[in-house]
């Protein structure tokens, strides 16, 4: 029997919908872009003005004036650095909770508390820790200390490990322990095991959680504030310097915020196609 | 050769996978292991593969405990029961990735590649992903990549259970005359009697992790040594009669259960037995006997038709006899009626005897005929 056609008025409610959300999720983005290209005269007026003269001053004041490129260097650098740091640790760990479940579970509930408490909590102390370590030789030879990259690194990766571990036991304990027999079998060791079936396979997991980690690292403020001042500022740190006291400078604000979106954006794009599931389909029976 | 030497796996503290297995496998022998599921087949696999430990007892190859060697440096080849696939590689990689760690070279590895594929008939298969194959093109990929390779010993857990009639067939005679071209080592296993039958040098026959009896397919088929493997090896399985020893004028008889018909006891048989009344039991292949639609010399014992199963090439009877069921082997032409009286030509002599699910005796023609075939296979 022929499937009978949505009748016309809950087609049009659901695409009405879909309208809805889209332009509310949109909207700031819209006016985030919008008004990076607006001359100051034309932002924050009654009504608001859709047809102005593109200007790129914003972001030549974002860039030059403000030393926006220093901060997304930093960002970057502290970003990707610890991204790096938490997949490779957490991925042996992962892969080893997954596998024999060392502690019974202990271990692994203890790894989950270290993220029940608010981010706030542990800031002063970490303020703290990381100004006695940079007056050490130690601190100064890893760059580790305030208004130093490693501070920001050593932080996200303590924050970000708990939340990655989680994430990618799941990913492994989808992978059937036969391949890696299997693997064994056909003249394999447990580590050329590990490199050449178990991560290409956990490969959509560890993508999913660089993307996460990545964008928690990109986007954090609270750690940044309290532990840069100038050679270290990440953006968010940065974007927030627009607000002074003589007024927020909304015009180089939307314009630093729109070139902290696009890198993100594009890595997300190419992580894109890492991230379907089942990369494991067909490997076993059933 | 590899021995087993009183190996027990257990998981937990009271399931045991395998108990107490004893038996060894030889060079160049094509040994299955046959059982039904849960039996311990597959465990008895992976412990040879070294993939699990033995809870207790040794692993010996050639005078050297295996126990302490890597599964990768036993030099074996499996297929899995599941298959393992590497699903993130194509099928050509799936087979060469054995091969890889062996480092031939790319023209030795393709041309391995190639004619494995085409004995599997999977060779315009080799770009695809494994998530792209039917179940029984993924069985075949994974058979292939065991057997891709020269191995001490290739352990095969059920490799063609799910293909179809005519490749499996096919797949039957592939294998057995790679144990015989290549004298490779293969240990089988199988859930399918006829599978066990046909390609076997000797059949392990397990059971909840027992070895019941170890052989060759004419020892296992014609001397099993207890109920279990009687019923459990060749098809339509052993039927089995209740009986009763009785004493009449010096004359041994045994008495079926809920039957007026008694079968005479022949006296090498008669010195098997201890004085005891219960706990014997007859068995008799439906091949071993004939049916009869009168009562003559020979068809002395009658029976009620119960179901008549049409194979093409034959009929298979099965008759109630007191209170058991015996099944018959018949050309295809003979027809009967359900509840129909037929005779059968049941006699003792020609009948296997079991106490307590024991075998004690077997019928002298089969054990003649079985040693006989035995020292045949032994000599090729």
């Amino acid at each position: 029997m022929l499937q009978q056609r949505s009748s016309t008025p809950i087609e049009i409610l659901r695409y009405a919908l879909i309208v809805v959300i889209l332009t509310a999720s949109l909207f700031p983005i819209a006016w985030l872009i919008i008004t990076s290209f607006k001359p100051a005269d034309d932002i924050m007026v009654s009504p608001p003005r859709f047809i102005f003269t593109p200007t790129l001053d914003n972001y030549t004041y974002a860039l030059h004036k403000a030393n926006f490129m220093h901060f997304i260097q930093n960002t970057l650098y502290v970003a990707v650095v610890s991204t790096v740091f938490v997949i490779v640790l957490s991925s042996l760990a992962s892969y080893s909770f997954a596998r024999y479940n060392p502690g019974g579970g202990n271990i692994l509930f203890f790894i989950l508390t270290t993220k029940m408490f608010p981010a706030i909590a542990v800031v002063l102390p970490y303020f703290l820790i990381f100004k006695e370590i940079g007056d050490t030789a130690v601190g100064k030879a890893l760059g580790i200390g305030l208004d130093r990259p490693g501070a920001l690194i050593v932080s996200y990766t303590m924050f970000n490990l708990p939340f990655a571990i989680w994430l990618m036991v799941s990913f492994f304990q989808d992978i059937p322990r036969e391949l890696e027999d299997s693997a064994r079998l056909d003249g394999y060791n447990r580590l050329q095991v590990l490199w050449r079936v178990v991560l290409p396979l956990a490969a959509p997991g560890i993508a999913v959680t660089a993307i996460f980690c990545l964008l928690f690292s990109w986007n954090e403020f609270l750690f940044a504030y309290i532990l840069t001042r100038d050679a270290a500022r990440t953006i968010t740190v940065g974007v927030e310097s627009f607000f002074t006291l003589r007024g927020i400078l909304w015009g180089p604000v939307a314009a630093a915020a729109t070139i902290s979106v696009a890198p993100m954006l594009v890595f997300v794009l190419i992580l894109q196609r890492y991230m379907v599931r089942g990369l494991t389909f067909g490997a076993v029976r059933g | 050769m590899i021995e087993l030497r009183n190996v027990t796996k257990r998981y937990g503290l009271s399931t045991f996978g395998v108990r107490d297995l004893n038996f060894e496998v030889r060079d160049q022998e094509f040994l299955v292991i046959y059982g039904p599921s849960g039996a311990g087949k597959s465990t008895t696999l992976k412990l040879l593969a070294g993939i699990i430990q033995p809870t207790a007892g040794d692993l010996v190859r050639d005078g050297e405990s295996l126990l302490k060697v890597a599964p990768e440096s036993r030099d074996m080849a499996m297929a899995f029961e599941n298959y393992a696939l590497y699903s993130h590689m194509s099928v050509y990689e799936n087979l060469a990735f054995p091969l890889r760690a062996k480092k031939m070279t790319k023209q030795e590895i393709d041309e391995r590649v190639q004619r494995t594929a085409r004995m599997l008939q999977i060779s315009d298969l080799l770009d695809r992903r494994p998530g792209f194959l039917s179940g029984g093109q993924r069985q075949r990929v994974a058979l292939g990549r065991a057997i891709i390779r020269p191995a001490s010993l290739y352990l095969l857990d059920e490799p063609i259970g799910h293909l179809d009639a005519k490749l499996r067939h096919r797949m039957r005679g592939e294998l057995k005359a790679m144990s015989v071209d290549l004298r490779a080592t293969i240990v089988l296993v199988t859930t399918a009697s006829r599978e066990a039958l046909a390609l076997g040098d000797r059949i392990a026959i397990l059971r909840e992790g027992h070895l019941q009896q170890i052989g060759t397919p004419n020892e296992v088929y014609y001397q099993p040594a207890n109920e279990f493997v009687a019923s459990f090896v060749g098809e339509p399985p052993m039927s089995f009669l209740g009986i009763e020893p009785t004493s009449e004028n010096g004359q041994l008889y045994f008495n079926m259960q809920d039957c007026a018909s008694r079968l005479r006891v022949p006296p090498q048989l008669a010195q098997h037995l201890n004085g005891e009344t219960a706990g014997y039991r007859l068995g008799v292949r439906a091949s071993e006997i004939t049916v009869a639609q009168q009562q003559d010399a020979g068809h002395c014992v009658p029976g009620q038709v119960f179901i008549i199963e049409q194979m093409g090439y034959c009929n298979i009877i099965s008759a109630k006899v007191g209170n058991g069921l015996v099944r018959v082997v018949t050309d295809s032409t003979v027809t009967a009626k359900r509840n129909e009286t037929i005779w059968l030509s049941l006699d003792a002599e020609h009948m296997h005897l079991f106490y307590q699910h024991k075998a004690i005796c077997h019928p002298t023609r089969f054990v003649d005929e079985g040693r006989a075939n035995a020292a045949g296979m032994n000599a090729r």
